[in-house]
């Protein structure tokens, strides 16, 4: 897809009239920041080591209401045990379906016009995020309120092919509040492209785990961006699943505005044939006596690559702030790259920074130890790899939702271990 | 049970053991000794099936049968264990579910029924007292924080659960505390019956104060120059290994 391309479907979005057209004149000043950008190429310092091949060689059309009225779906395969329920449709938020607890509300743009994204960070999927942004759910969980069950908010792409859609996502955790949101995406096509922006703000003394599951068919491209503001005291978890696509791309920015609050971030990809997947994380400690960490693993089969990009910033003000870094890699073919590059900018005197990468291959000592006590080579390679990764999936506290991603790694260990 | 003919081992392009011959009938412990270099290690590991270890030249024959085209997990399969001089660490590996995935590997093997999660914990809880090993450690990672000590009663702990018929214990005294030493001793002699037998390798004779081999052999430069009773050990002790090198 070229330019030219972005602008016929940005017409045909703008002639569908199924927004407000108050919102046009934004909206057109927003895809002309995008034309001035244009595509990322590996000229540009954060996409070097993007492969942005299959977005480029591929043609996508944005997706119309009517894409939403699908006959016959089953989506009791993508459900997890115990969650609340918001169903997405290519693009289209689909009430009936829906299943939602009354502390929360949602808005969409079916609605009311109420296109105000946030993008700010100049990154030209935003800007193209802002410009086509079909699909808006608001999110905002009430103050005090507690909610225990999770949320799951299922991104489904089915029925049509070659879709480009535009999710935003803006989730409000009031003042002392709690709640889980897991968002998923997944799709039975055989092609389209998702660009996401997600709007997390964590106010004073509030609690959000965040899960996120990448598990769309072969030949997608998905790129997201993710803005997380937290306040005083405030508590943020994000853990990231990605064990699908071809092209795979996240902007993590979290930014540390309120003292002591905490903010950990972990992900586990697993790839192979010729997919890639990037992880860009900007952790910004901003006040003082926070806490972020950054936990993330990988395990890289087939010709695949990955690129874990973690940055964190102390700044002048932020004393007493503890930071940790970890990226770990599992490469099982030779043909597999990892660009592991975790970094640090310290401005502050009195703080704990910590940060380590490793890359390599089965240990080979361990697997004659396993096979040293009868376990035969297919199986150690097994119980090695999920040794890797369980560490990252025990930390989940709903016990359904670890179940559904040990489902989902041992589904993908099936299909690498033969 | 295990019978070592003319073996000649080759290690990365390089010979390290010249033409050894053993034969280790069922019910007997025979002892390896000799310095560091001399081969001891590389015995072991040949007959376990460590990659890159290579049969240049001889056989290995165990119950009647030539393993050395086997897999090791084969050879561990049909009764054969090593306690690991250095036993590796599998960080993320629960040592309890190894521990049943190894047992539940034999089992299966042997035709028997496999064991539930609750059935197995309750015979490791019973062979965790005969190697006086803390429950703490069935919950670590395999190895993983282990002093060495541990990591050598969890060798034994292993071997008892998985009831080998050929048990080779490299190097199994070197850095014990007289304790660990006591402790690791009596759960081998305790093992030991008519239908079981030892090879432990070692470089001194420390151990074989506490366990009595039947048989004694000095490994020197990846050859057998020596092979004698308990009586041996002794004499190396006194004489070190330098008058047997002429």
């Amino acid at each position: 897809m070229n330019l030219n391309d972005y602008q016929t479907e940005f017409n045909k979005l703008i002639a569908q009239q199924s927004f407000s057209s108050d919102s046009h004149p934004q909206r057109n000043n927003t895809f002309s920041k995008f034309l001035d950008s244009g595509i990322p190429t590996k000229k540009w310092e954060a996409w070097r080591h993007t492969d942005l091949s299959f977005l480029n060689k591929n043609n996508f059309r944005v997706s119309r209401p009517d894409d939403s009225q699908i006959d016959s779906i089953d989506i009791s395969n993508y459900k997890i045990a115990n969650t609340y329920t918001i169903i997405i449709i290519n693009g289209y938020f689909i009430e009936g379906s829906s299943v939602l607890p009354k502390e929360l509300k949602v808005s969409t743009y079916t609605d009311k016009n109420n296109w105000n994204p946030k993008n700010k960070k100049e990154n030209p999927f935003e800007l193209l995020n802002a410009s086509l942004s079909d699909s808006n759910i608001a999110i905002v969980i009430e103050p005090n309120a507690s909610i225990e069950k999770p949320i799951h908010i299922l991104f489904l792409c089915t029925g049509k092919d070659n879709l480009m859609i535009n999710p935003q996502i803006t989730m409000d955790i009031s003042r002392s509040s709690s709640a889980t949101i897991i968002e998923q995406y997944v799709s039975d096509t055989s092609s389209f492209f998702q660009n996401t922006s997600v709007f997390a703000s964590i106010e004073k003394n509030a609690s959000l785990n965040h899960i996120r599951i990448h598990s769309n068919s072969d030949e997608t491209a998905n790129i997201s961006g993710l803005h997380v503001t937290q306040s005083d005291d405030s508590n943020y978890n994000y853990f990231q699943l990605v064990d699908g696509g071809a092209l795979q791309r996240s902007d993590i920015y979290t930014d540390l505005e309120g003292k002591n609050a905490t903010c950990s971030l972990s992900g586990l990809t697993l790839l192979d044939k010729k997919q890639h997947s990037a992880t860009y994380i900007t952790s910004d400690h901003i006040m003082p006596q926070c806490e972020s960490s950054q936990n993330f693993k990988s395990v890289l089969n087939g010709h695949s690559s990955g690129v874990f990009n973690g940055r964190t910033i102390v700044r002048e003000d932020s004393q007493k702030t503890n930071s940790k870094q970890s990226n770990k890699n599992l490469l099982l073919s030779d043909q597999a790259i990892m660009n592991s590059n975790p970094q640090l900018e310290i401005y502050a005197d009195d703080v704990k920074c910590a940060h380590g990468s490793t890359t390599g291959a089965l240990d080979n000592e361990a697997l004659f130890y396993m096979q040293s006590r009868g376990i035969n080579r297919k199986d150690s390679i097994s119980l090695l790899i999920r040794g890797f990764v369980s560490e990252l999936i025990n930390d989940i506290k709903s016990e359904d939702l670890k179940n559904h991603l040990f489902t989902r790694f041992d589904r993908w260990l099936l299909n690498n271990n033969q | 049970m295990l019978e070592i003919k003319n073996l000649h081992v080759e290690v990365e392009g390089k010979q390290i053991l010249n033409g050894i011959d053993l034969d280790v009938k069922s019910g007997e412990m025979h002892a390896i000794m000799g310095l560091n270099g001399s081969g001891k290690s590389t015995l072991s590991n040949a007959i376990t099936g460590r990659e890159n270890y290579n049969v240049t030249k001889g056989d290995i024959v165990y119950k009647n049968d030539s393993i050395i085209e086997m897999e090791p997990d084969q050879r561990a399969l049909a009764g054969i264990f090593m306690s690991f001089q250095y036993p590796t660490v599998i960080p993320g590996v629960n040592n309890t579910y190894f521990l049943r995935a190894a047992v539940n590997a034999k089992r299966k093997y042997n035709g028997q029924k496999e064991y539930d999660a609750a059935s197995f914990l309750k015979l490791v809880k019973s062979k965790l007292k005969e190697v006086d090993m803390d429950s703490k450690y069935l919950k670590r990672a395999v190895n993983e924080g282990f002093s060495g000590g541990e990591k050598k009663r969890n060798e034994m702990l292993q071997l008892l659960c998985l009831e080998p018929e050929l048990a080779i214990m490299d190097e199994t005294d070197s850095g014990l505390d007289i304790d660990a030493l006591k402790i690791i001793s009596r759960g081998i002699n305790n093992y030991k019956d008519k239908n079981r037998s030892f090879l432990v390798i070692t470089h001194y004779q420390r151990l074989l104060k506490y366990i009595e081999p039947d048989v004694v052999h000095v490994l020197i430069d990846g050859k057998i120059i020596k092979s004698g009773g308990k009586e041996l050990a002794l004499e190396l002790e006194e004489k070190g290994y330098g008058w047997l090198e002429q």
